[in-house]
């Protein structure tokens, strides 16, 4: 035995590990405990989340890892060049205290977790090279510290303006850049067929994902919310086939469930469509307490969910640089992303959502220091009081102190709900 | 009928595409080797000049019809030339701008073309949003000149020799009749100087016409005067192109896959009626939105096809991991 195993001393590093280790376990335990009927499938997520954010896990070895900081880094050119896409938006309150130092306190929790993650480098999968899109400002910002702390970094360009044909033009070019420059990196020529393939297996994990969606219509939804960002979540780091055919197992088990009327939820409860600022693993505190006060969450429009899967590819014909524009326009044109200039696909979407999976309200939550979310917050407000849509706006972030008030007030919507519900 | 439903949403478009087009293109090509006649008013460009067609363009009758004398052009004799008109109003009337996407000869060998760029492997080049406002302006011009020509040859203001003007410049005329072994169009007529113009413009057009559908999906369709006629008319159509706003997400995925480079199908969510005058009803875009319901046809209220999640998987060919590597 060597003298470092015998030291009883924790360092810091370890402290974080445990730290985190202990807000992972008791989310998962939280959710087996309240979990209405729960899908033994839903198993593969549990294990794997803990697996990765307790144990440490590596998901990648072997494997070059391109950490990506937004959902519109195209993740199939860099599956094509043979490297791991994580995507390392990160939900964790420990490591958001440790950004906490590197960034103004006012800023999202999100960017400061993701920072805290890097400034300690705790990483399960550690980044080889890191991708950050100019997407919101504090993401931008961040690119300039984290290339500090001595990352590689590569900075992509994105429009803040959707409409013209200029932005989709401006897009595809840095999609075009980033495609010769990481090929450069990594030293790997993209062929067509590798890109097709690639586009195949995130369009079959996309078709997945919309499948299990629409069981969600249901009248008894087959799955709760929380399950739902834990299989969403999940895509951020696992490998892409692994995911497919674990949400194949869950698929097999949820038409049975549809089948035989058997629900993760009562069939009073208020149906909710979740929007705002993304709920990441494992910061689900307010699908959570949605969830927990006998509301189901049916759908979503967050970039952790639901903008992740929904826009697929689809190529006219099948040359490179046909698919890698069509790539482009993936990730850009269907977003319905904040940073831009208009919200109106972000109403309309939210809109269709109530209307397709009958939802009974909405709940719109924005990160404290989410400039962008909080300020769509007035117009998102006014689009839902026209269509007569009940909605709920939550400014929170990733500390556990303010769940009192958050209860309180999520407690007090479902039940006002309950009542609409009965009234009709 | 859901079974139906499901069954033609999920077809493959490209190849029914295909096999409606080659078959038509006999039909209107060689129809007279076996005594196929649907007469001279065929809202596509299937050219008279090809002396065994089955059925012929009627922008030719229609600039002899109006080339008369203006007295006899207000008179009962005109009586033929409203049945022409309606004839050619009813053929477009069920079938709508899915004449040019599934019928018309000139279309059908541009997507040939186009076919034999992909054999080279070669990409496409588009025109940017600009240069397509400024295009788009041409084929109005083409058709007022069309309407016009004739008349002021009727009202005595210009020569003859203006008969048919359009048919002089159209790739039609040189082209089509290539396919029954008739070489006699590729002639400059010396008979006097406007013909003389107007026979090479159109060996110049022709030229233009081959190498730029090479480079270009439907290239010539841009300028068809046709085309401007039958958007006059396709409001009152039965077959309709619909889309459903609320549904669509703004992918822009049906805006790549347009031969004819229409942003609106993905950037309008307010239209009912999608329709626009450059669309050639080629259906390409309802196949390529992964939106259920979004985009559809629809003949007199009946849906014939719609997008569907499940139909674009299949088609994108991502139902299935590693799916064939087939050359779409
Ligand atoms: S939650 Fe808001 S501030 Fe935070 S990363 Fe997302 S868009 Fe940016
Ligand atoms: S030359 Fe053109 S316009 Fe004239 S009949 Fe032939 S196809 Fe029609
Ligand atoms: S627009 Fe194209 S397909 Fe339509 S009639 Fe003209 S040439 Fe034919
Ligand atoms: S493909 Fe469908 S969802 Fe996408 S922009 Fe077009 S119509 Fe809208
Ligand atoms: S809008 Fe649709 S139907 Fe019309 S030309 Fe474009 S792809 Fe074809």
């Amino acid at each position: 035995m060597n003298a470092r195993n015998d030291h009883t001393i924790e360092t810091p590093r370890e402290r974080q590990g445990r730290h985190k280790a202990m807000e992972a376990v008791k989310v998962l335990d939280t959710l087996r405990e309240y979990a209405v009927n729960p899908p033994e499938a839903m198993e593969y997520f549990y294990e794997l989340h803990r697996r990765y954010h307790c144990d440490m896990t590596p998901m990648h070895e072997g494997k070059t890892k391109v950490g990506t900081m937004c959902i519109q880094v195209p993740y199939e050119v860099i599956d094509a060049l043979g490297a791991a896409p994580v995507r390392l938006c990160n939900g964790f309150y420990t490591d958001d205290e440790i950004g906490g130092e590197y960034l103004p306190s006012k800023s999202c929790p999100l960017v400061k977790a993701t920072v805290g993650a890097f400034a300690t480098d705790h990483f399960a999968d550690a980044p080889d090279l890191v991708v950050t899109p100019t997407t919101c400002d504090q993401k931008t910002k961040a690119t300039g510290i984290v290339e500090e702390m001595g990352y590689p970094v590569y900075e992509m360009e994105f429009p803040r303006v959707k409409e013209s044909e200029e932005s989709r033009e401006y897009w595809r070019r840095s999609v075009r850049n980033f495609t010769k420059t990481l090929s450069k990196e990594l030293k790997t020529k993209l062929t067509r067929r590798k890109l097709k393939a690639s586009i195949q297996k995130v369009g079959y994990a996309q078709t997945l994902y919309h499948r299990l969606s629409a069981l969600r219509k249901a009248e008894l939804p087959p799955i709760s919310g929380n399950d739902m960002f834990l299989v969403t979540n999940a895509f951020f780091f696992d490998k892409t086939e692994a995911w497919s055919a674990a949400v194949e197992r869950l698929l097999i088990e949820m038409e049975a469930r549809v089948k035989e009327g058997i629900g993760a939820a009562r069939k009073r409860s208020p149906r909710i469509v979740y929007t705002g600022s993304p709920p990441i693993f494992p910061n689900l505190k307010v699908p959570q307490l949605i969830e927990m006060a006998d509301a189901v969450i049916v759908a979503d429009e967050s970039c952790s969910s639901n903008r992740l899967f929904n826009d697929m590819v689809s190529v006219d014909e099948w040359f490179l640089y046909d698919m890698v524009d069509a790539v482009a326009d993936r990730y850009l044109k269907g977003c319905t992303c904040p940073v831009f200039t208009r919200n109106d696909d972000r109403i309309r979407r939210i809109v269709e959502l109530v209307k397709e999976f009958s939802a009974d309200g909405v709940v719109y939550q924005a990160f404290a220091g989410c400039q962008v979310y909080e300020m769509e917050q007035r117009s998102v407000l006014a689009a839902m009081e026209k269509e007569g849509i009940p909605i709920l706006y939550l400014e929170s972030d990733y500390s556990p102190s303010q769940l009192g008030q958050l209860t309180t007030r999520v407690e007090a919507f479902v039940e006002s709900l309950k009542s609409r519900k009965r009234r009709q | 009928m859901k079974r139906i439903r499901r069954f033609l949403d999920l077809g493959n478009l490209r190849r029914f595409r295909a096999i409606v087009q080659l078959v038509t293109f006999v039909l209107l090509i060689y129809g007279a080797y076996f005594a196929i006649d649907l007469g001279s008013n065929m809202p596509v460009l299937s050219c008279g000049y090809d002396r065994q067609n089955g059925g012929m363009c009627y922008l030719l009758p229609l600039q002899h019809q109006l080339g008369r004398p203006l007295g006899m052009l207000f008179s009962m004799a005109s009586i033929g030339i409203l049945v022409g008109f309606v004839t050619f109003l009813l053929w477009f009337i069920v079938f709508n701008k899915a004449w040019c996407g599934f019928v018309c000869p000139l279309g059908t060998m541009q997507d040939w073309l186009t076919s034999l760029r992909k054999l080279f492997g070669i990409r496409y080049s588009s025109y940017n949003q600009t240069q397509f406002n400024r295009l788009k302006v041409i084929k109005y011009v083409l058709l007022v000149l069309l309407l016009l020509l004739p008349v002021a040859i009727g009202a005595g203001l210009i020569g003859g020799e203006w008969r048919a003007a359009f048919c002089q410049i159209c790739p039609g005329r040189m082209i089509t009749p290539l396919f029954v072994g008739d070489f006699s169009q590729w002639t400059i007529d010396f008979s006097s100087k406007t013909t003389m113009i107007l026979t090479a413009l159109g060996m110049v057009i022709t030229g233009m016409f081959l190498a730029g559908s090479f480079v270009k999906k439907r290239f010539f369709c841009f300028f068809c005067p046709m085309s401007a006629l039958q958007y006059s008319f396709s409001k009152f159509s039965i077959l309709k192109l619909k889309k459903d706003g609320g549904k669509c997400t703004k992918c822009g995925d049906c805006y790549t896959v347009c031969d004819m480079q229409i942003k609106d199908i993905a950037d309008d969510v307010q239209s009912r009626d999608i329709l626009r005058d450059d669309c050639t009803l080629c259906m390409k875009c309802i196949a390529a939105c992964p939106e259920e319901g979004c985009l559809q046809a629809d003949i007199a209220g009946f849906t014939i096809f719609q997008s569907t999640k499940e139909g674009f998987s299949k088609r994108m060919q991502i139902d299935r991991p590693g799916g064939d590597d087939e050359r779409a």
